[in-house]
């Protein structure tokens, strides 16, 4: 029977199959959910997430980790609203901002990375902490507004479909481009795979890793744009727990922690599997504290259920 | 290295903290303005069965657990209120935007809520609000926008003054105090802050050594002054409204051998800090009182009726002197409780 | 050395460096704690030392669980949720009555091995990471505390509990010290004593070869993280009894001041090698460099930093004075 599970459930296809089966579940059980504008919000607010998560893929694939984007975003909420001070002509500028900081944050994790030789998960741990210090250091309560600008880009709508959602969706075409189409794709399997080995046939194994950590600084830079815009204000603790739940959506996506392989569209999918529970579980009227036990159980199930199949243990 | 990095940290804390008394006066004169006005509700006059949906910013400590089980206890009196939804956003103000769409998706009736940021759901509200459904502000503080209709508030304010008055006069007017506040950046930690300052600026004898921030956390609050007895060989008193917090406090001091040379501010009605209070003849309490729940609900129900009401009703606090505590504490009931008039059916298990 | 082997150049640094490697935590330790005395003589005064070693308890015990599992190669996330739910259940079964202590204490350590038990078996039978499977486990765990507590913090801890755990010995040590340093010898003598230790060794190092040479694999993988869960269900008394708090979320986030201590003492996340030694010392590096930011007068906030910058620094320095050799 589990085998049978895992079967129809695993692979790449695996949680696409579970995503459609849980949205025609609750359509059918759920009247409040199959409109038009609940759909939407449920996108809406899986968006961010989303976009931070296929940024994890990519690290992940490396044979890395980073636990320092939640923070990170959370700095970057903080900034670009003290910076734009809710002006629209300051939109560009932060956006700058937030591309910047996070592609900085993201080059110092890379360069600490190469320099100092410890275990990603210990790095960016530690980085963690820094930036949550420097998050309350700068400021202990919400500051600045964000633009209207970044509001219609968490809230509003292009030819019908939600903003975030197209910039979702760009976002990963073009990791997705990078991946599987270009040559620093390839050495990031390969790093992620065995880093000894792609060590030895040629790759600049330091020089990969860099720039993946750019790249995950660049997405937690995009998804703090959303996030800011969402919330129209710099929260301090905006971005507490992101990296668990990306991190989470990334292996429930399929990706092995491994490294070496991983599934963009299994990491979307995965997130709106989550987006898609809270929702439901919020519209079943179903109690807050039963809803930490059902996310936790359905996360549990998951990995159960999509295990990689390799005879190696993980 | 180091000295930059803690001058760094000095002065952004004190740019923070730091507001000129003047401008704190005439904030506190155009809330009171704003609170009296009468806001029209005619246009959420509502016939018929009425579903209440509560949005709780966070549904983790006993306060607010309280301040719901009081939201449902007024519910059942009504017979036209059908149901109660509560969504909990777990501290996470992304979340609460989310459970605030989710509860118009529902559509409710009348939404009732308290912040983990106000300013982080205010387009959310106001979708609310044009969708048809008032909203009230419940037990956090005044606030005066587009998205809430009506506040329930406590005055932190006036609950920070009425404690600084009491500590300083049992204190004799002079002497070193720290201050345990709540969750930098909420509004109480933000009032209770400012309106100890004011009341210091009529005590010249009280020095103010640090301004720390507990979270509402007994353990933390504890672990915090066990680092300030260490730095600080002289505390003479501690200006700390949470009675949560102020258990944690105490406890240090005790275990430091320096209790009996502190004075403890009065707390509120936390059963844990009663029962300290009772025993110790010391402290007394200004109630934060969680029967805030019920009045918003009535002032919900005046709007669904049509009836005008007042932008901001302020539930007052009342003193409670450390003789009368004991009346107050329940000590066959766990520390983590609220002294209420909710009958015992209603009260949390 | 052989008649065939030419002396060594420079015969001292080896031997210096194996001696680094073995101790390098330690060499930190100290290090800290002279900088520590010199800037604030707070930290020559027993008293506080014995605070140090008290506030560092909850942490510390639910490292050495911890240890037992990275030793093995795999990892415990949940640590800090079962440290929660034993707290908040402690505090429901002890009810105010000193009577009922006895009954509070053994359900904790039931409800922390069966916990353990069940990440075990999961882990031991199924390929999957044991990172986010204690992971899932933990929100699992979290979400039962949270239906058991209803949102308040429940329960009345029984008299004399926490005085007991808090009471100091000859005016210095706190009971609950002492109890830190010895479930941390008992998992020295575990580690190093027993056969269940060796196999964590073997298998940590080499799972292949240990399960080919008939080592009971999935047993001592479930007995081990059984382990874990017991050391945190201690780790959950020892929060109780220092501060008093059961709420759902009393032991958040402790997982990764464990896991750090665990890596700052020299255990990794290969597996094979380390030591709970190496984490007792971790786990004081982390508290007294917390003290000794505090007392320096810096934010609250700031510390946070700091505390990242030290383990960062740490993890460097034995990295680098591992590669020496």
């Amino acid at each position: 029977m589990r085998e049978r599970l895992t079967t129809l459930l695993g692979g790449r296809y695996g949680i696409l199959a579970l995503l459609a089966a849980m949205v025609l579940a609750a359509a059918l059980a759920i009247p409040e959910f199959r409109t038009p504008s609940n759909i939407r919000n449920v996108i809406v607010q899986s968006a961010p997430l989303a976009i931070l998560a296929v940024g994890q893929t990519v690290v992940i694939v490396a044979g890395l980790i980073d636990l320092s984007v939640g923070m990170l975003i959370g700095l970057i909420v903080v900034i670009t609203s003290d910076v734009m001070a809710g002006q629209s002509v300051a939109t560009p500028l932060g956006i700058a901002v937030a591309l910047g900081l996070g592609a900085a944050v993201g080059a110092v994790n890379g360069g600490l990375n190469n320099l100092l030789r410890i275990h990603p998960l210990i790095l960016t741990f530690g980085m963690l902490s820094v930036l949550q210090g420097a998050i309350f250091v700068y400021t202990d309560r919400s500051v600045g507004l964000t633009s209207p600008e970044f509001a219609w880009l968490a809230n509003g709508d292009v030819a019908g479909l939600p903003a975030s959602a197209i910039l979702l969706v760009a976002f990963a075409a073009l990791v997705a481009g990078l991946m599987y189409r270009t040559r620093f794709g390839s050495h990031v399997h390969a790093t992620g795979g065995n880093v000894e080995h792609a060590r030895r046939a040629g790759i600049a194994t330091g020089r990969v890793e860099f720039w993946v950590f750019v790249l995950s600084g660049v997405s937690a830079g995009i998804a703090g744009i959303l996030v800011a815009g969402r919330l129209g204000t710099g929260y301090p603790n905006a971005g507490a727990g992101y990296e668990l739940d990306a991190i989470v959506a990334v292996v429930l996506g399929g990706t092995s922690l491994a490294g070496g392989r991983g599934s963009i569209v299994g990491t979307i999918a995965a997130v709106f599997v989550l987006g898609v529970t809270s929702n439901a579980l919020n519209l079943l009227e179903v109690s807050s504290f039963v809803q930490i036990l059902v996310k936790g159980l359905i996360v549990v199930g998951a990995i159960l259920l999509n295990q990689p199949r390799r005879t190696v243990p993980a | 290295m180091k000295k930059l990095l803690s001058l760094c940290a000095a002065l952004a804390l004190a740019a923070t903290v730091w507001t000129p008394a003047g401008a704190q006066d005439e904030t506190r004169v155009m809330i009171e303005r704003q609170s009296a006005e009468m806001v029209d509700t005619s246009a959420f006059a509502h016939d018929g069965p009425i579903t209440v949906g509560v949005s709780a910013g966070y549904l983790s400590n006993s306060w607010v657990v309280f301040a719901l089980q009081h939201i449902r206890y007024e519910a059942s009196l009504h017979d036209e209120i059908e149901d109660v939804l509560v969504t909990d956003a777990g501290f996470n103000p992304a979340k609460q935007v989310a459970d605030i769409e989710d509860l118009i998706s529902k559509g409710v009736d009348l939404l009732l809520y308290w912040p983990v940021d106000d300013k982080a759901i205010e387009a959310a509200l106001k979708k609310a609000v044009d969708a048809g459904i008032p909203t009230i502000n419940t037990g956090g503080g005044f606030v005066a926008s587009d998205g809430v209709i009506a506040s329930a508030y406590i005055d932190q304010w006036n609950l920070g003054e009425m404690v600084a008055r009491r500590l300083f006069q049992d204190m004799g007017g002079e002497g070193k105090i720290f201050a345990m506040l709540p969750i930098a950046g909420t509004t109480a930690a933000v009032d209770q802050l400012a309106a100890l300052e004011a009341v210091m600026e009529e005590y010249p004898g009280i020095e103010l050594l640090s301004a720390e921030y507990g979270d509402w956390n007994r353990a933390k609050a504890k672990q915090i002054t066990e680092n300030l007895l260490q730095r600080h060989p002289q505390i003479d008193g501690v200006f700390s409204p949470a009675g949560q917090m102020s258990i944690g406090v105490a406890e240090a001091f005790d275990e430091a051998g320096r209790l009996g040379e502190v004075t403890m501010s009065p707390g509120d009605e936390y059963n844990g800090w009663m029962k300290w209070v009772a025993q110790h003849e010391q402290g007394g309490a200004v109630t934060f009182p969680t029967r805030v729940g019920q009045d918003a609900l009535r002032i919900g129900l005046q709007m669904l009726r049509g009836e005008p009401v007042r932008r901001g009703t302020k539930i007052p606090s009342e003193y409670i002197s450390p003789g009368a505590a004991g009346a107050y504490a329940e000590l066959d009931r766990p520390d983590d409780w609220w002294a209420s008039n909710l009958p015992d059916a209603w009260k949390p298990e | 050395m052989s008649i065939a082997e030419t002396p060594d150049r420079r015969p001292l640094w080896p031997r210096v460096g194996r001696f680094l490697e073995r101790y390098a935590i330690w060499l930190v330790l100290a290090l800290l704690f002279v900088v520590a005395a010199s800037l604030s003589e707070a930290f020559l005064r027993p008293v506080y030392i014995g605070n140090i070693v008290r506030q560092a308890a909850p942490v510390g015990i639910a490292a050495v669980g911890v240890t037992l599992v990275m030793i093995l190669g795999g990892v415990d996330l949940s640590v800090g949720a079962v440290i929660s739910l034993t707290a908040v259940l402690a505090a429901i079964v002890m009810n105010g009555e000193v009577a009922n202590i006895p009954l509070a204490i053994g359900l904790c350590v039931v409800t922390g091995a069966a916990i353990g038990g069940v990440n075990g078996v999961l882990v031991a039978y199924n390929r999957i990471s044991p990172f986010i499977l204690t992971l899932g486990m933990a929100v699992v765990v979290t979400g039962i505390t949270q239906i058991f507590s209803g949102g308040t913090a429940r329960g009345i801890v029984s008299p004399g509990f926490r005085e007991f755990f808090n009471f100091r010995i000859g005016g210095v040590l706190p009971v609950l010290a002492i109890a830190l340093l010895f479930i941390a010898g008992l998992g020295i003598w575990l580690q190093r004593a027993t056969s269940f230790g060796r196999s964590l060794f073997l298998i940590g190092s080499n799972p292949m070869t240990a399960r080919l040479s008939g080592l009971p694999v999935e047993r001592v993988t479930i007995a081990a993280y059984a382990l874990s869960g017991v050391a945190g269900a201690l780790a959950g008394l020892a929060l109780l009894a220092r501060s008093g708090v059961s709420s759902t979320f009393a032991g958040r986030g402790l997982e990764f001041d464990v896991l750090a201590a665990v890596v700052l003492g020299g255990t990794t996340f290969e597996g094979g090698r380390g030591g709970i030694g190496g984490t007792i010392a971790g786990v004081l590096v982390l508290v007294i460099a917390f003290n000794l930011v505090n007392i320096l007068g810096l934010n609250f906030n700031a510390q946070l930093i700091v505390k990242g910058a030290i383990i960062i620094a740490a993890s460097a320095a034995y990295v680098i004075v591992k590669r020496q050799q």
